[in-house]
């Protein structure tokens, strides 16, 4: 006690020095859990667009994810409603799953022939309700909202498509989207350019264009179950940013029961996945172990397996590892300043106290307890760093949050508010304070070894 | 660790006890050598003496003479090339150093010439600290350390820094450290050297009380006169070896 009571009035003593190094300390500190709150907010906002969009399992044929891109309809699973059924049914999963539905994922060609225009896409029918209800999953309590998917309440022939889509089928001016200039390269559009056979096609299936005089309408060429090509006339109402340009040239979603009736027509109707959203994502492994008896029931004509969100989504995984690369990085930087900071002021101490050093080991202080007053010395001016730096932190976080600065985080599609999360983050703050409690205890020790190993004779001698 | 002692009541009488008493420290042929750069700078030559219980001895001599060196060494804060030390029964030698700390901390109390109060610790405090060391308990910290502070005149200044205290004081406090563990001997490096002859005197007065008091062996280094009147035994020192001592009541040796 009396050593802790002589190493704050030390450090009372030097007040402009400690003030400097705390004033160093927190800085230090509120840098990295500002950015570790920035970042964080990255991946929350990832997390929760992923989540929200494919949910955190998908059961799928055992080779879906590996081939399936090739012939998604070639690895679909019979009987989904059954496990779908079967899911909600489970004591267990029922209070995890706040959404299980069924998604067929298909590759097809788009063709606005009024305009002469067409090229491949790979659409995803999905149950509108079920997306809409999946797009309201905000488990991290993010201040964005994910925009709901237009498909809801529309009619089955009812299509979304990603913003390349409709700028490729010049569908710009009827979906009203901006940033689209007429290409340079000519295009024929002479309205006739529908082969006989597919319009014959489409219209078995619904009213085409040219028949409606709607000039949202695309043709959708598919290749059903069979192998046969089938066709439909879809309306388009809506052409969706999907965040990533890649997706957004090819992307097309339909109502599942209408690509189902295109790919399946009478024969029993099959998915490509089963989405499955739970309430929390740290129920994954949990969810994952009770799912795996209730597939083998279905798994006897057909290899299912079930892959997490991570899997599905390695673009989130090595985002999430970037950034935590580089909150390392800033963490050692900012340490390795911290050290020779508080290394600095414990050297100083040291020579400055040295004729004391002496005396206390004359009056029979024992080396360790001159290692133990400085290292206290040190510890304490890394905990009351850490402490301002984490007040600081809180303090600048909540001036940003409520600046409301707009901006556009990495694979979102709509601007949302720039937010700092440090609030909440327990194990961020917890994790920096001791990290830099722990690098003060480092700075400090050889400064106090180096006092305790001192000659008395020659710290007492000391001008 | 316990204190051995309850209080500072004064011993029954100091030479009563200085005969019971063996000899506080004895030192047998001790030889010190510094080492300046590739120079060997031999400081004591074979030095043997004998410090006896509560009395005050007084070491002699010009500068570079062996003074302080003979005194960090029976103080145990410093080491002999050669020779023994034995200081209250024990050879330190063979101590390790954490055991020396305690020795320390037990037998010996160190005035230095420029006081060395702990600059963030008040009077009381300061004296405190060694009990501290000590682990005595605060009901005993709480008799004895104003009974020091009485006894070298500064109850009213218990709560002052040592900054705010004059040299005199601060040197009545040093004083009250080490005494605070009732120590067997008390090393003084020039205690008055730093103070002005009045203040000196009063200085040197109070030790030479505390001698008498608390039966505490006191070893100087000094060139003033005052204390070498004052002093029971005068050690003269002359480049690292023994001139003369001279006892009261004994007379010369050399």
């Amino acid at each position: 006690m009396m050593t802790l009571n002589l190493a704050i009035r030390n450090l009372l003593r030097n007040r402009r020095r400690s003030l400097a190094t705390l004033v160093a300390m927190s800085i230090g500190c509120a840098a990295i859990l500002l950015f570790g709150g920035f970042s964080g907010n990255i991946n929350y906002e990832l997390h929760t667009r992923i989540v929200q969009r494919g949910g955190h399992l998908q059961i799928q044929h055992r080779d879906f994810y590996l081939y399936g891109s090739g012939n998604p309809t070639a690895y679909g699973i019979d009987n989904y409603e059954k496990i779908i059924k079967a899911i909600q049914e489970d004591d267990v999963l029922n209070k995890m799953v706040v959404v299980a539905t069924p998604s067929l994922q298909f590759g097809g060609i788009a063709g606005n022939y009024a305009a002469s225009v067409s090229r491949t896409v790979i659409g995803n029918g999905y149950v509108p309700e079920d997306i809409n209800r999946m797009r309201a999953w905000n488990d991290f309590g993010l201040r964005s909202k994910a925009p709901l998917s237009a498909l809801e309440g529309s009619s089955l022939d009812a299509a979304v498509v990603g913003i390349g889509v409709a700028r490729v089928l010049q569908l710009c001016s009827e979906l009203k989207i901006e940033n689209c200039p007429k290409p340079e390269t000519e295009t024929r559009s002479d309205g006739n350019a529908l082969p006989a056979d597919i319009a014959q096609l489409s219209n078995l299936e619904s009213p085409s264009a040219a028949a409606t005089g709607n000039t949202n309408r695309v043709e959708v060429l598919v290749v059903n179950a069979k192998g046969a090509p089938n066709v439909t006339s879809v309306n388009v109402i809506r052409a969706e940013d999907q965040g990533v340009k890649e997706l957004d040239e090819v992307s097309l979603i339909m109502h599942l029961e209408k690509i189902q009736q295109l790919i399946y027509g009478r024969t029993e109707p099959k998915v490509t996945a089963i989405i499955l959203q739970l309430r929390h994502s740290n129920q994954v492994a949990e969810a994952k172990e009770r799912l795996r008896p209730i597939l083998d029931k279905f798994s006897t004509k057909q290899p299912l397996a079930i892959q997490d969100f991570r899997d599905l989504n390695p673009f989130f995984v090595q985002t999430v590892q970037m950034f935590d690369t580089i909150f390392g990085f800033v963490f050692v930087l900012i340490g390795a300043i911290v050290l020779f900071t508080v290394s600095n002021t414990m050297n100083t101490a040291v020579v400055e106290r040295t004729v004391e050093i002496g005396t206390l080991r004359a009056i029979g202080l024992r080396r360790s307890g001159i290692r133990s007053l400085f290292v206290i010395e040190g510890t304490l001016l890394g905990f009351f760093g850490a402490v301002l730096g984490v007040v600081l932190a809180f303090i600048v976080s909540a001036i940003v949050n409520n600046m409301n600065i707009p901006w556009l985080p990495p694979s979102n599609v709509e601007v949302v508010p720039l937010t700092i999360l440090v609030a909440g983050e327990t194990k961020m703050i917890v994790g920096t304070t001791i990290g830099l409690i722990c690098i003060a205890i480092a700075s400090a020790w050889w400064p106090s070894h180096r006092a305790a190993q001192m000659k008395v004779v020659e710290a007492l001698r000391h001008v | 660790m316990a204190d051995q002692e309850d209080d500072l009541e004064p011993a029954p009488t100091g030479e009563q006890a200085a005969v019971k008493q063996g000899p506080v420290a004895i030192l047998t042929q001790v030889e010190k050598t510094y080492q300046l750069d590739s120079v060997s700078v031999p400081v004591i030559k074979g030095v043997s003496i004998l410090v006896r219980h509560a009395c005050f001895t007084v070491l002699l001599g010009p500068s570079g003479s062996g003074k302080t060196t003979l005194l960090n060494m029976i103080g145990c804060i410093d080491k002999p090339d050669k020779g023994e030390i034995i200081v209250a029964d024990t050879k330190v030698g063979e101590l390790s150093d954490d055991e020396l700390s305690d020795f320390r901390a037990k037998n010996i109390g160190f005035i230095f010439q420029n006081f060395n109060l702990l600059p963030v610790l008040s009077a009381y405090e300061n004296i405190e600290y060694p009990l501290l060391l000590a682990g005595a308990s605060a009901k005993k910290r709480g008799t004895r350390v104003p009974r020091l502070l009485e006894a070298v005149g500064l109850s009213d200044r218990a709560k002052n820094l040592p900054g705010q205290l004059s040299g005199g004081q601060r040197q009545r406090v040093a004083i009250a450290r080490a005494l605070a563990r009732k120590p067997k001997l008390v090393i003084a490096d020039e205690p008055t050297a730093n103070l002005d002859s009045q203040t000196g005197a009063a200085i040197l007065n109070l030790m030479r009380r505390m001698v008498e008091r608390y039966e505490i062996s006191f070893i100087f280094s000094s060139h003033d006169p005052e204390v070498i009147k004052a002093a029971d035994d005068v050690i003269h020192l002359k480049d690292g070896l023994i001139q003369k001592i001279q006892r009261k009541g004994f007379g010369d040796a050399s």
